[in-house]
């Protein structure tokens, strides 16, 4: 719509978020241990469904929809209308249910927080998950490096399973789900959905290419569904206080309670829980503001995928899909990064760089040697070695890479590049030699010879 | 002089045909009667035997302390599939490793929320501390220095993480100063649990009884490389 109003009012959307009440982290001590989360409320949405019949399958599934629960493993999904993708039931055919937990996304460490303080709200998620799409097999994939965090949810799962409330004949009732937990071994692609499915067969962790779509054909070829794990967590949330209250908290199109993920040069880092919608400035202010009372330079709202903003772009944008599109980067997954006036963006943008190419799979061409050049000439940059026409071709190798490969990595790795780029430009430019060279008598360009002829 | 095998799969001096360099015997490279059991759960909770691969490289890892051929291979028998498949994804991951690495492995994360918060001041002092660069080990085999991408650990930046184990959060030169010596002295790090900020009202700072050590988000130290 060419005028409707603009989103970035520099007002919030989170309503009275001063007095926020936390769910999905409430302040209750020991909540990761089974008794304290059952005298907590714990798994009353599961027996409300299984025992008491709350909702049926299609029930749930519709009550998720019209809560607008939207995934927060970075695409903002809406959740209720991914699971009815599934097809109808075929009971010759296993259905699987993918849980998210890889979270290798720089500047994100939310999921974490779940596995440690808060475990049996995520099982009990993906067990009403399974319920709802009539799934009986869960994996629950944790990246590797969290080996602490994967031991601590195998005992959450062991506890919920002597509890009868995972495994065959759920609290006695003819439901049966299994949820066996997988451990990456370091690799952020594992994260990519169809790659996640391929480690879990035992393969190398290639992305497939889609359609098809994992509900069609996910893992071991089966209709498979993937959440991330915050988002599994809000199922029990959503059931227990209903559709109405998920969509009453935040902006309308992308309601709900967050974890923001805040790091980068702020007084209190750290994961605070608050409604979708909050304004990047009082997240600021809640975390406990600049180090040093220095100005902004930049923020990376939502991981390294998502395009960094200036500080005149983000002071008035709220942390919701809407907004941050309208503002000119994306929601992700809520990990902000705030930058201080002193950050040197061609270093930051040249580590993103190198992430990027460190963890490409290697699959297509565009993504594979576009990364390692971006991270080439962005190195020459920093080094004080390139040249202002280097500019010119990264954003050009950005080109090449977004859209063109099997999975979303590659625009990915191309958008930080390009928005930093454009937002920064003078800054890159600073550090480049404006100096050309003329092709046919000086090689490539490199020495000091060239240094007096200009482009 | 021909280069004397570093245990590498992808080894430079690598002659088809010719006997490979055995680091484990045929008499250790046999599972316990625990470990056999462990393998049969794993073995049990995917559809097909590929699916336990990763389960069980973890396993001979933690047994072997790491992967050279003789151990992919036992592996691959163990679960009844093609040496190349267990191969090809024992190099995919990084956190298997392939050569023979240090006693304790320093994963120091540089990614950018700890670049911005001082990472590569961390990997540069460890480097100089023990006299190494990031990818060596030190002559007497107990410390390998690793560069690491994101460990999700951001918000308590700059840290790392101690041979695929526990985490060290908040670095400063004294806390690696003193990591060192409690490492010579084969004291592994215990695990930290990092607090909520919103929790120092709510819950005294602390949501967990269970735990020793816990440890707060703080504010990163002024970087020197990056300003
Ligand atoms: C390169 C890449 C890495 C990703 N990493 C993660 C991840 O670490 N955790 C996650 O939950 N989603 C990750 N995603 C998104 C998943 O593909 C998928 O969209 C998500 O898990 C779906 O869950 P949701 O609908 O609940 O958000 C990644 C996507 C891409 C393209
Ligand atoms: S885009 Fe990159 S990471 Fe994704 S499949 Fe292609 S090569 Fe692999
Ligand atoms: S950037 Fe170092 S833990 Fe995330």
């Amino acid at each position: 719509m060419a005028d409707a109003p603009s989103l970035i009012t520099g007002e919030t959307k989170a309503g009275d978020w001063r007095n926020y009440e936390r769910v999905l982290l409430p302040p209750v001590k020991d909540l990761h241990k089974i008794d304290v989360y059952e005298e907590n409320g714990g798994y009353s949405a599961l027996k409300a469904i299984v025992e008491d019949g709350k909702f049926d399958p299609k029930g749930l599934t519709d009550e998720v929809k019209a809560s607008g629960l939207r995934g927060r493993g970075g695409a903002g999904f809406a959740t209720g209308l991914k699971w009815s993708f599934m097809p109808a039931v075929d009971p010759e055919k296993p259905r699987y249910l993918c849980c998210n937990g890889d979270e290798s996304e720089p500047g994100t460490f939310k999921d974490r927080q779940i596995f440690e303080y808060n475990p049996h709200l995520m099982i009990e998620g993906i067990v009403l998950s399974c319920y709802a799409m009539t799934i009986k097999t869960c994996y629950l994939y944790i990246r590797g490096e969290y080996i602490d965090y994967v031991n601590h949810v195998q005992t959450a799962v062991d506890e919920a399973y002597a509890s009868g409330y995972i495994g065959q004949k759920i609290l006695g009732t003819d439901f049966s789900t299994e949820i066996v937990v997988h451990c990456g071994a370091g690799a952020y692609i594992c994260g990519e959905e169809t790659s996640l499915m391929e480690s879990l067969e035992g393969e190398r962790a290639y992305p497939r290419i889609k359609p098809p779509f994992p509900a069609q054909s996910g893992c071991w070829g089966m209709p498979t569904t993937i959440n991330n794990v915050e988002t599994l967590a809000c199922v029990p949330l959503i059931v227990n206080r209903g559709a109405a209250w998920f969509a009453g908290i935040g902006p309308e199109k992308h309601p709900g309670p967050v974890l923001y993920g805040i790091s980068g040069h702020v007084n209190k880092p750290g994961v605070y829980e608050f409604p979708t919608g909050m304004l990047i400035t009082d997240l600021i202010e809640v975390a406990g503001g600049v180090r040093g009372g220095k100005n902004i330079k930049a923020i990376i709202p939502g991981g390294s995928s998502t395009p960094p903003l200036t500080w005149e772009m983000a002071r008035e944008a709220t942390m919701d899909a809407e907004t941050l599109r309208e503002a000119g980067s994306s929601m992700g997954t809520a990990g902000l990064c705030i930058l201080d006036e002193d950050t040197d963006m061609v270093a930051f943008t040249r580590r993103i760089a190198h992430f990027y190419h460190h963890e490409s799979c290697g699959q297509c061409t565009p993504c594979r040697d576009g990364t390692g050049w971006v991270e080439k000439l962005l190195s020459r940059i920093e080094n004080g070695e390139g040249y202002t026409r280097d500019l010119e071709l990264l954003l050009e190798i950005c080109d090449q890479m977004e859209g063109r490969t099997v999975c979303a990595l590659a625009d990915a790795a191309a958008w930080p590049v390009r928005w930093g780029i454009r937002r920064f430009r003078d800054e890159f430019e600073a550090r480049c030699k404006a100096e050309s060279f003329v092709s046919s008598e000086m090689g490539d360009g490199a020495s000091t010879e060239t240094e007096s002829i200009t482009i | 002089m021909t280069q004397p095998f570093n245990g590498s799969l992808l080894r430079p001096d690598f002659v088809p045909g010719e006997p490979v360099e055995r680091h484990f015997s045929d008499v250790e490279l046999v599972w316990t009667d625990d470990e056999q059991k462990q393998i049969a759960t794993f073995r049990s909770q995917y559809p097909t035997n590929d699916g336990a691969v990763m389960k069980v490289l973890w396993l001979a890892q933690n047994k072997f302390s790491w992967l050279p051929p003789e151990v992919v291979q036992f592996v691959a028998d163990t679960i009844e599939v093609p040496y190349a498949k267990v191969y090809g994804v024992a190099t995919f991951y990084t956190q298997y490793y392939k050569e023979k690495k240090g006693t304790y492995v320093l994963d120091v994360c540089t990614c950018f929320g700890c670049q911005v918060c001082g990472g590569y001041d961390i990997l540069h002092y460890l480097e100089d501390k023990l006299g190494i660069s990031k990818g060596e080990t030190t002559a007497d085999g107990l410390f390998t220095i690793q560069e690491v991408e994101c460990l999700g650990a951001c918000g308590s930046a700059p840290m790392l993480q101690v041979t695929n184990g526990p985490y060290v959060h908040n670095l400063t030169k004294e806390k690696v100063d003193a990591l060192i010596d409690d490492l010579k002295e084969g004291k592994m790090p215990a695990f930290e649990s990092v607090t909520l900020p919103q929790d120092e009202t709510d819950l005294g700072g602390n949501r967990r009884s269970d735990t020793e050590l816990v440890t707060e988000y703080q504010t990163p130290p002024v970087s020197e490389t990056l300003h």
